[in-house]
């Protein structure tokens, strides 16, 4: 017993109360000189006044019936009513993707996995005029999650292609029930015209950075050729689509682009906005691959030559896999500004999220003074996708020690 | 090259040459086709389907109303005309945003750095806040407040000369006197003085070691020169915007229209944003050796960090800003939401009495002329560090 406690002597002296716990930080980091005392008073008066001030206009003042009475307008534009399932079916897809994740990835995959159900859950529990069907896809999403995580845990362990396989097939099968199939009932081909809101914004920016990889590689790989030709060729169209605003080059693809096509064939307006924002994009990623190809230390490609690896091999063997690899994170912020650019399309009359606000408030009377909860609810979405997004770019980045190899 | 041609024993097949000549010829030829392709097929349909094009329309009256303009402008003015004044409107916009957006970056950036908790968490939170929101909802909301703001009659005024209401801003503003051009002359040659003693101070400083403080001398240099020529001349007079306009207008100062404002407030937050994590990243960049090695070889903190960390960081700094600069003059296209009369906003009107391919194909080479201008910036600057570091 006695041997137990040390004597009293031995034990360091305990450290200065001000410098440890809840004071000693605070006198650290808030109050450590009479000029960061100061500040600190004066920020905490000026925020607190803001925060206060926002959080009574968000509960009190603001009206959100122009939000809540049209919800299906700004997720999915004009989308037919009867079909909203559709794309309630792609998003429960995605959800069992993120359970697969959830499964395989754990960390910041479980935070979102976790945060979408119980969005889910208290969106499907609250009563709002919510038809029954879509009520009960809401609350499928929980189980779709549920459903990857345990197929994550048997049909996916440790098998990473047969999730890469299942994500490709996931989103072909999700953009194919939300476009529609000729001559299949119930999954009549949605007009490509009412496809808005929300949707619009996601759909045109996943195509974009989806199909401007291929494009935006071989014009990197064009860019670095020693044939001049090529190499001006690629240089030319990389700098003169990074040169303009993407605005103009939507406004020329309207004038532009259907004439290029037969004048018997006419061409949607949501396919030219895609084909623009697929050039657009590729410009980008060629610059994005070309900087990921330079962090290649040289002796690899070194070492590839050295190993009788021709040219074109240790481009595509050697170089171009570990650019690629360091290019991921870079490519994540690609998508977030080609997601924020995807409201330009206003320009050419497709109704985005953005579009959608502005069109509600400009054409009903009783909403012409709700533009700031308009704008507000709009800007939380975004920041809700483009936030997570960035986040999980840099979680990506650290878990690839880009620059550390 | 002839040698090499006929190597002896090489099929030409498997020459290097040949085939390396080949591949570039066929390049080229399908490079040509795609252009010719593409342009003949639009020139064909153009004529086809009797598409306007041309420019023939340059030296006819615009007949358009333009709300602002740097260098005033009437209706029965050129289209040609009507594109300077609009193309003026949008380097106004983009000028005054890169000055506050790098200022505001500054600021936010070096917060972001202050060891004090709030300070640093506010910096982190605005620029999460403001470069997650596309840049046209920014737009939007900030127009829409500048609108929802009391007339010029029951706006803000603060000192009886800066007024704040839902037309927009209005500020003191110089108007030039006779003694403008002497004034602006002797400033010139002020400025050019300060150079060449700053030049020559710096070389001493490199040679001897001592501190000669070129940049404080050369900035009091030209600061003096200035400040003395502007009491001798009296070149302007201060015009403060007076509520004795018509219609309840104010009179006199500067005037920046509800659209201008609402447009510079927009670009320069989200700007900022981008410019205040590449000045952390920048400053966070210098390894923090580098600052205990010359603390060891006894430089104090003041000189550590004027040529020790500074120019270190500047390096990093300096290409990304550029490339924002040049963003933000792109993005200023987005005028055309809200109403300013920019380049792409006044060209898109004119596009109902003028051809449209024509009239957007000169707003492309304009915003590709000023995008090189960027690049020209970025690669001397480039090219300047580089031969520092020999």
């Amino acid at each position: 017993m006695s041997a137990v406690t040390a004597p009293a002597m031995d034990r360091p002296p305990p450290p200065p109360p001000m410098t440890v716990g809840t004071l000693g930080w605070l006198r650290q980091n808030l109050f450590s000189s009479w000029v960061n005392s100061l500040v600190t008073v004066v920020l905490a008066v000026v925020v607190g006044w803001a925060v206060i001030g926002l959080i009574s206009w968000v509960i009190v003042t603001a009206d959100w019936l122009v939000i809540t009475s049209r919800v299906q307008l700004y997720l999915v534009g004009l989308y037919p009513q009867v079909d909203a399932w559709r794309p309630q079916v792609a998003v429960l897809l995605i959800s069992a993707l993120l359970g697969v994740s959830w499964r395989s990835w754990g960390g910041t995959a479980r935070g979102f996995a976790v945060g979408l159900s119980a969005v889910a859950v208290i969106v499907g529990v609250i009563p709002h005029g919510l038809q029954p069907l879509n009520r009960i896809l809401v609350l499928a999403i929980p189980v779709a999650v549920g459903v990857g995580y345990f197929l994550a845990a048997g049909f996916f362990a440790g098998r990473p292609r047969r999730i890469v396989g299942a994500a490709f097939l996931a989103v072909f099968v999700g953009l194919l029930i939300i476009r529609g199939i000729e001559g299949v009932p119930g999954l009549e081909p949605v007009n490509t015209n009412d496809v808005g809101g929300l949707l619009l914004n996601l759909l045109l920016a996943l195509f974009g950075i989806a199909a401007s990889m291929p494009i935006g590689i071989a014009l990197a790989l064009g860019r670095q050729s020693n044939l001049p030709v090529v190499k001006w060729a690629c240089v030319a169209f990389i700098e003169i689509i990074r040169g303009v605003p993407l605005i103009t080059l939507l406004f020329m693809s309207r004038h532009i682009l259907p004439l290029t096509f037969p004048e018997n064939i006419k061409i949607d307006t949501l396919y030219i906005t895609g084909i623009t924002i697929m050039l657009f994009s590729s410009a980008y990623m060629a610059e994005n691959v070309r900087g990921g190809m330079a962090a290649v230390a040289p002796g690899q490609t070194e070492a590839a030559r050295a190993l009788g690896l021709r040219g074109w091999q240790t481009t595509l063997l050697i170089t171009l896999p570990q650019g690629l690899r360091n290019i991921i994170p870079a490519i994540v912020g690609q998508f977030i500004s080609l997601f924020k650019d995807t409201s330009l399309v206003f320009i050419i009359g497709m109704l985005d999220l953005v579009e959608m606000g502005r069109v509600t408030i400009q054409s009903n009377l009783e909403f012409v003074d709700n533009g700031r909860e308009v704008y507000l609810f709009i800007a939380v979405v975004f920041w809700i996708f483009c936030f997570s997004m960035s986040y999980v770019s840099r979680r990506i980045e650290r878990a690839l020690g880009v620059g550390k190899r | 090259m002839n040698r090499l041609l006929y190597v002896q024993g090489v099929p030409f097949w498997r020459n290097v040459v040949v085939l390396r000549w080949a591949v570039q010829i066929v390049s080229a030829i399908l490079v040509i086709a795609v252009i010719a392709g593409f342009f003949g097929n639009v020139s064909r349909e153009i004529a086809a389907r009797d598409i306007p094009f041309g420019y023939g329309f340059l030296d006819r009256e615009a007949q358009i109303p333009i709300g602002e303009s740097v260098i005033g402008y009437h209706p029965s003015d050129s289209f040609a005309y009507g594109l300077l004044v609009a193309a003026l409107n949008t380097v106004k916009a983009s000028v005054l945003g890169v000055i506050l957006a790098t200022l505001l970056g500054i600021l936010v950036g070096v917060a972001r750095l202050s060891p004090n908790w709030l300070l640093n968490r506010i910096a982190l939170v605005y620029i999460e806040i403001f470069r997650n929101i596309p840049l046209l909802v920014q737009l939007l909301f900030w127009f829409l407040i500048v609108l929802s703001l009391p007339t010029v009659r029951e706006g803000y005024v603060v000192f009886d000369a800066f007024y704040l209401s839902n037309s927009g801003v209005n500020l003191p503003w110089p108007v030039p006197q006779d003694g403008f051009w002497p004034w602006a002359l002797a400033t010139v040659v002020g400025i050019a003085v300060a150079v060449v003693v700053a030049r020559r101070l710096h070389w001493r400083e490199t040679e001897s070691g001592k501190p000669s403080y070129p940049i404080l001398t050369g900035l009091a240099i030209a600061v003096g020169v200035g400040v003395i020529a502007l009491l001798i001349l009296g070149p302007m007079t201060i015009e403060v915007p007076s509520p004795e306009g018509r219609f309840g207008r104010l009179q006199g100062g500067a005037e920046l229209s509800g659209s201008f404002t609402a447009l510079l407030v927009g670009l320069v937050m989200y700007t900022s944003s981008f410019i205040a994590e590449i000045v952390r990243a920048g400053i966070q960049s210098v390894s923090k050796g580098q600052t205990e090695a010359a603390r060891s070889v006894g430089m104090s903190g003041m000189l550590t960090l004027r040529h020790v960390t500074f120019p270190q960081s500047l390096r990093v700094i300096i290409p990304p800003t550029i490339s924002q600069y040049l963003n933000l003059t792109k993005n200023s296209s987005l005028a055309a939401a809200i109403g300013y009369p920019d380049l792409v906003s006044v060209a898109s009107t004119m596009t109902q009495t003028a051809p449209a391919i024509s009239l957007i194909l000169v707003v492309m080479l304009t915003y590709l002329a000023m995008s090189l201008t960027y690049s020209l910036i970025g690669n001397l600057y480039n090219r300047a560090i580089r031969f520092k570091g020999t």
